[in-house]
C-alpha cells in the first residue's frame, strides 16, 4: 500500500480512476463483456491521432513477428558490407510498406492463413537460395535484389491484414498507420541491429562457412513448418 | 555452396566494434525495457518518459483489459449458477408488450476512465427499441449479452455520440450495454428504451 500511496502523489488523477475502476472491478462480478486484451484492445477502446503508441505498436509488431526476423536473417546472412546491408533492407522496407499501406487504405481482405503461408515461403525461398541451390538447379541466379524487394511486398501485405484485424478507428486512420509504418521500421532497425552483431561475431569465426550451410538448412526447416501451419489453419478453417 | 563467398575478416566488424556494439546494444535494451515496456504494457512508468510519450495510458488500458478479461473468465466459469438466475427471472418476467412511447429513459455520467453497465432482462425472442445521445463527450459502447453459457455481441462502437435501433434475443438473460468514456472530458448519456423487458439492471 505504501507504494500506492506515493504513486497517488506523484500521479492523482490517472492512478485514482485506475484504483477506482479496479476496485469497481472486484465489487462487480456480474459487470463483464466480451473483452479483447491487449493491443487489439486497446486499439479498439481509443480514436484519434496516437502517434507514438502506434510507433511502439508497429515495432512490437515487427520484433514480436519472428517470421519477419527470419526472412530478414535470412536477407542479411550473406551481406558483409553496410552499403549492401542498406540496400536489401530498404528493399524490403519499401516493399513491406508499399502493401502495408495500401492494404489498410483501400482494405483488402486477403486470407491471413494464405498470405503467411507465402510469407513462410519467402523464408524457404531466402534459405534455398542462401544455400546456393537456384545456381545448381536453374544454371542461374535468380535476382535477389528483385526477390528481396517482391518478398516484401507479400510480407507487408501479411502486416495489412493483421492491421485490419486490429480495426483501427476511422478518426486518425492515416496517421496512426504512418506511425505504425514507422515503428515497423524502427522495429527492424532494433532487430538488425542485434542479428549483426551475433553475425559479426559468428562471421569471425573459422567454421563460419560449414555452420552457415547448417544454419540455413534449418532455415528451410524452419520456412516450411511455418508455411505447413497456415496451411493447416486455413484447411481448419474451411 | 552457398551464393556467397566466405568473407574475408578485414571486411568484418572488429571484435572491439562488436563489443562495443554489444554494450550499446545491452544498454539500449534496458532503457527501452524500462522507459517504453514498462509503460506501454504494464502501465507502469518509473522514468516518466512513458507519460510523456503516451505510452502510460495504453498500458493502463491493457492491463484494464485484462483484468476485465480475467474477470470474464471467471464469471463464465460460474455459468450455472447465472443460468439458475435467468431461469428464477423467468419466472417473473412479465408480459409487457412494446409500444410507441418509450418505456424507460436513463441518464447518466461517466467521467474519463469510468465505465457502467446497463441491461434489460429479456426472454428468449424478445425485442428491445432504442435510442441514445451523450451529450460533453464521445462514449464507447458493448451492446452485448452472455448468459447459461451463450454470448451475443449486437454492436460495438467508440467514439459516438448517439444510436439507435433494436435487437431480437438469441436467448434470455440480461441483454444490454457497457459503456465507457474513453474521452477527455465528463459524458452524459441519455438512453431510451422500449419493448419487451421485465427489468432494467444497473451496474456501476
Amino acid at each position: 500500500m505504501k507504494t500506492l500511496k506515493e504513486g497517488v502523489r506523484r500521479i492523482p488523477m490517472r492512478l485514482t480512476l485506475l484504483v477506482l475502476s479496479v476496485l469497481a472491478l472486484t465489487t462487480s462480478t456480474a459487470l463483464a463483456h466480451d473483452v479483447t486484451p491487449g493491443d487489439a484492445g486497446y486499439i479498439q477502446e481509443i480514436w484519434g491521432v496516437h502517434i507514438v503508441p502506434f510507433i511502439y505498436l508497429g515495432a512490437k509488431h515487427m520484433i514480436t513477428g519472428y517470421d519477419h526476423i527470419l526472412f530478414l536473417l535470412g536477407v542479411v546472412f550473406f551481406l558483409y558490407h553496410m552499403k549492401d546491408v542498406a540496400i536489401y533492407v530498404s528493399l524490403f522496407a519499401i516493399g513491406h510498406s508499399v502493401t502495408m499501406l495500401l492494404g489498410v487504405w483501400f482494405g483488402w481482405g486477403i486470407n491471413a492463413y494464405i498470405i503467411d503461408a507465402i510469407i513462410g515461403l519467402s523464408v524457404v525461398y531466402k534459405a534455398i537460395d542462401n544455400l546456393g541451390l537456384f545456381q545448381k538447379w536453374l544454371g542461374f541466379q535468380p535476382n535477389t535484389k528483385s526477390a528481396t524487394l517482391i518478398f516484401g511486398l507479400f510480407h507487408g501485405t501479411g502486416l495489412a491484414t493483421k492491421i485490419l484485424e486490429y480495426e483501427i478507428a476511422e478518426d486518425g486512420l492515416l496517421a496512426n498507420l504512418l506511425s505504425f509504418n514507422v515503428g515497423v521500421e524502427v522495429g527492424q532497425l532494433l532487430a538488425l541491429f542485434v542479428i549483426l552483431i551475433v553475425m559479426g561475431y559468428w562471421r569471425r569465426s573459422p567454421n563460419f562457412m560449414q555452420q552457415a550451410t547448417y544454419a540455413n538448412w534449418i532455415m528451410v526447416g524452419l520456412g516450411i513448418m511455418l508455411t505447413y501451419v497456415q496451411v493447416a489453419g486455413y484447411v481448419a478453417s474451411t | 555452396m552457398h551464393n556467397a563467398p566466405k568473407p574475408n575478416l578485414e571486411v568484418l566488424p572488429t571484435k572491439a566494434q562488436l563489443r562495443r556494439s554489444s554494450i550499446i546494444a545491452g544498454i539500449g535494451a534496458v532503457f527501452i525495457g524500462v522507459a517504453v515496456y514498462m509503460p506501454a504494457e504494464l502501465g507502469q512508468d518509473p522514468t516518466g518518459i512513458g507519460s510523456i510519450l503516451g505510452l502510460t495510458e495504453m498500458g493502463e488500458i491493457k492491463q484494464q483489459l485484462a483484468a476485465e478479461a480475467a474477470a470474464d473468465a471467471e464469471l463464465h466459469g460460474s455459468d450455472e449458477s447465472s443460468s439458475l438466475m435467468d431461469d428464477i427471472f423467468g419466472l417473473f418476467v412479465s408480459m409487457a408488450h412494446a409500444q410507441e412511447a418509450w418505456q424507460d429513459e436513463i441518464t447518466f455520467t461517466l467521467e474519463p476512465g469510468e465505465f457502467t453497465e446497463i441491461k434489460a432482462t429479456m426472454e428468449e425472442g424478445a425485442t428491445l427499441y432504442y435510442a441514445w445521445t451523450s451529450t460533453g463527450g464521445r462514449v464507447n459502447f458493448d451492446l452485448h449479452a452472455h448468459a447459461g453459457g451463450q454470448d451475443v455481441t449486437y454492436e460495438k462502437g467508440r467514439g459516438q455520440t448517439e444510436g439507435e435501433g433494436s435487437f431480437e434475443t438469441p436467448f434470455a438473460g440480461d441483454h444490454g450495454w457497457f459503456w465507457r468514456n474513453r474521452d477527455d472530458e465528463a459524458v452524459t448519456v441519455t438512453l431510451q428504451l422500449r419493448g419487451d423487458y421485465s427489468a432494467i439492471v444497473r451496474d456501476e
